[in-house]
């Protein structure tokens, strides 16, 4: 039961940890206040606790894969949220310190900030539901009671530590490589977040499900601490299918290319 | 960073816990394995005894009928050997209390004897060594022993599920601890990394202590190695400072000596030349116009270097405020008068502390503007009150006043409402507010600005507090030569 706890427990505070130290150490580079952090918790736990106390009716709805459906929606939404954090980011970046340019930083920001919040809720919405969920179901059994306190608490503990390293990490860099490495940390959440929904998809039956491409588990398995670490990072995944692959490469590059076109419009038209 | 202190805890902190963490997960994959691997030789051991009693049995007994199938416990003879009673006994006990352990015996195909909950089917193949089953609604750990001897085969099976619980429980403990530290370990890198920056906390203390006249060096001694260079820096800094200062101040002395004299001079010249040239000659006017303003520009830029915080040195005393307006209403009636402006006096005695020099520059610079800029006839009130915490000093005139908007820019150095074309026409630097707003800063009271009692015209307010604050920062003026 430990070591299950850890690994459900750490997968899903490791992916909400991740997304929020990229964000608190990009608005600490542009200069934003934290207010939106508070924000973000708030309602995240307001939201984990309403899905949460209500999963059993959400479970019920397209013929009884709703949590599947509503989980990789969620995914989705926070892809295009990113999706959409990115590109103004680019925009603000690229057209900073232009001649006659417009001060995207400012004019921006609110629309940057509001994406953080939403972003954030959603993944604290979603995570936050699994872990009370897990919680409720296990601890029923006083059996495992301690081993799973005791697993939350070591995974818990891992995924924040892993978070604040990340954020000071991303910190310690000046603003240009720490602009460069926490947009390509995003792209990787972002694809990961692709990954993730499409799984949640086949096993809802909404894609096809097809034999893996490959298996990588005995090179890295997905439940140890690293292998989770990729997992939240990079979406890795020891059994990926075709459908799966394929989506994470287009989850991928998607951004990639809509940033590196921005950046050319700009480079062009300056 | 915002703080070395809360960066180092949380980066420490989280390093630790992670290495502490990921060390104990490993350590408790590979006491699972361990425990699996124990669980497994028991179970071995465990097949070898149920052979040896069951043969042992059949030798003492011969009671077993090998063509039948009966439970353990229902062929069990008084006489049978103590060992395999113990083996029943234990069994039956196990069974009872967790149904952990089953076991079965064949002889070519017919099953000879099993534990009370085994099913009459084979729990595992025929196959020597270990294996996973279910049966029971359980997952169960089998193993398979073939006696050739006997040609018997020795069953047994443990529940997985209790095995891993049994095995964690165990584990658990040795886990527990590391967990249960962890605020314990917070605590203890909280007060390492606060005794660790404790020089540097003492060495901000003690810079933010120092008086802004302070500018003797830092004590250099028990500094660690990594602030000695801060330390000799700073001082270097204090010392090219204070010469700084002193060469500011002597420039400031030298300033008032130097530009008074050849003013006066000028001045003295201008009364005598007042007798040689036609009165009302326009040039004569603009000269002495001049002159009167170069002088009060002089008087006011003296008077803001002085009120200066860095150059201010304490020198508070208990002051009668009421006494002290007395006296400048007394000593600037004449201008009030020449205007036929109505002044009055107005409150009662209060005392505060302030410096005295200072306070009466700002009477006077307030009072003179009240002056300038109220029409001839006008009204001039100054009020001075007691209240509980603080004193109010109150100066309305009936002049134009000042619109709203500019309430704040009119206490910028220089800053003329309208320009130099104010509608006054009144002689003026744009310094005597500024000048006020650095005495009120160093009184520690409060300015504001408002609308008078009159049909128009502006309110000066100024809060004192009763006791002022311990001042670090201020100080008083220098001697004026």
């Amino acid at each position: 039961m430990l070591l299950s706890s850890v690994i459900i427990i750490l997968r899903e505070v490791l992916e909400a940890a991740l997304l929020f130290s990229i964000f608190i150490a990009l608005s600490r580079q542009l200069g934003f206040d934290f207010k939106w952090v508070a924000w973000s918790l708030f309602l995240g736990l307001i939201g984990a606790m309403i899905y949460g106390l209500n999963i059993d009716a959400v479970s019920q709805w397209y013929d009884g894969v709703g949590q599947e459906v509503t989980n990789a929606l969620m995914q989705l939404g926070i892809y295009l949220m990113l999706l959409l954090y990115m590109l103004l980011l680019s925009i603000t970046l690229f057209s900073t310190g232009r001649p006659n340019s417009i001060n995207h930083k400012k004019t921006l920001k609110p629309a940057l900030v509001f994406i953080m919040i939403i972003v954030s809720t959603l993944a604290i919405t979603r995570e936050g539901a699994e872990v009370i969920l897990y919680f409720f179901s296990v601890t029923r059994s006083e059996n495992h009671l301690v081993a799973v306190l005791t697993g939350m608490t070591i995974g818990g503990s891992i995924g924040i530590s892993i978070g604040f390293l990340f954020y000071y990490f991303l910190s310690s860099l000046n603003f240009k490589w720490s602009i460069i490495i926490g947009l390509s940390l995003m792209i990787m959440v972002a694809a990961a977040m692709v990954s993730q929904a499409s799984l949640l998809l086949i096993q809802a039956d909404w894609l096809p499900s097809q034999l893996p491409l490959w298996d990588t588990s005995g090179w890295l398995s997905e439940r140890s601490a690293i292998g989770q670490l990729m997992y939240a990072l990079i979406g890795y995944e020891a059994t990926p299918t075709a459908i799966q692959a394929g989506l994470y490469l287009c989850g991928f590059i998607v951004p990639i290319l809509l940033i590196l076109g921005l950046k050319f419009k700009y480079n062009l038209y300056p | 960073m915002k703080s070395i202190r809360t960066f180092l805890i949380i980066v420490i902190l989280s390093t630790v816990t992670l290495m502490a963490f990921l060390s104990a997960l490993n350590g408790y994959q590979d006491s699972m394995a361990k425990a699996e691997q124990l669980f497994d030789s028991e179970l071995v051991d465990k097949s070898h005894l149920l052979l040896q009693a069951f043969l042992a049995r059949t030798l003492i007994d011969n009671k077993i009928d090998m063509t039948s199938t009966q439970p353990l416990n229902a062929t069990v003879s008084e006489n049978s050997a103590s060992l395999i009673k113990d083996i029943e006994l234990e069994n039956e006990q196990m069974a009872a209390e967790n149904n952990f352990f089953a076991f079965q015996i064949w002889h070519q195909g017919n099953l000879l004897l099993r534990s009370s909950h085994a099913p009459q089917k084979a729990i595992a193949h025929f196959e020597k060594g270990f294996n996973d089953s279910n049966f029971l609604n359980h997952r169960w750990r089998t193993y398979s022993y073939y006696n050739n001897t006997s040609n018997l085969w020795i069953l047994t099976a443990e529940r997985t599920d209790i095995r891993y619980v049994l095995a964690e429980n165990i584990i658990l403990d040795s886990i527990l601890p590391v967990v249960i530290m962890l605020p314990l370990l917070g605590i203890l890198i909280w007060t390492i990394v606060s005794f660790g920056l404790s020089p540097l906390r003492k060495l901000a203390k003690e810079l933010g202590n120092k008086r802004v006249d302070d500018l003797s060096p830092l004590s250099i001694d028990e500094q660690p190695i990594e602030l000695i260079q801060v330390v000799n820096s700073t001082n270097d800094l204090l010392k090219r400072l204070k010469s700084s200062f002193l060469r500011e101040k002597r420039f400031a002395s030298d300033a008032a000596h130097e530009l008074r004299t050849p003013i006066s001079a000028i001045k003295i010249h201008l009364h005598n030349l007042a007798a040689m040239v036609p009165e009302n000659e326009h040039s004569f006017l603009q000269l002495k116009s001049s002159v009167d303003r170069m002088g009060h520009l002089v008087e006011q830029i003296l008077n803001l270097n002085r009120t200066s915080p860095d150059q201010y040195i304490s020198r508070f005393n208990t002051i009668d405020l009421y006494k002290l307006a007395q006296e400048l209403i007394i000593r600037e009636y004449p201008q009030f008068n020449e205007k036929n402006i109505q002044l009055a006096l107005e409150g009662e005695p209060c005392n505060i502390e302030g410096d005295p020099f200072a306070l009466e520059v700002l009477l006077q610079n307030l009072m003179t503007n009240a002056c300038k800029y109220t029409p001839d006839g006008g009204s001039v009130i100054v009020t001075i009150s007691e209240k509980q915490t603080d004193i109010q000093l109150q100066i309305q005139d009936s002049g134009p006043g000042v619109p709203k908007e500019q309430y704040e820019r009119v206490f910028d150095r220089f800053y003329r409402l309208n320009g130099d074309s104010h509608d006054s026409g009144t002689m003026g630097c744009g310094l005597g507010l500024a000048i006020v707003q650095q005495i009120v800063e160093l009184h520690q009271a409060k300015i504001t600005l408002g609308h008078s009692s009159f049909s128009s015209g502006l309110l000066v307010n100024i809060i004192f507090p009763k006791e002022p604050s311990a001042r670090k920062q201020s100080v008083s003026l220098p001697e004026v030569s």
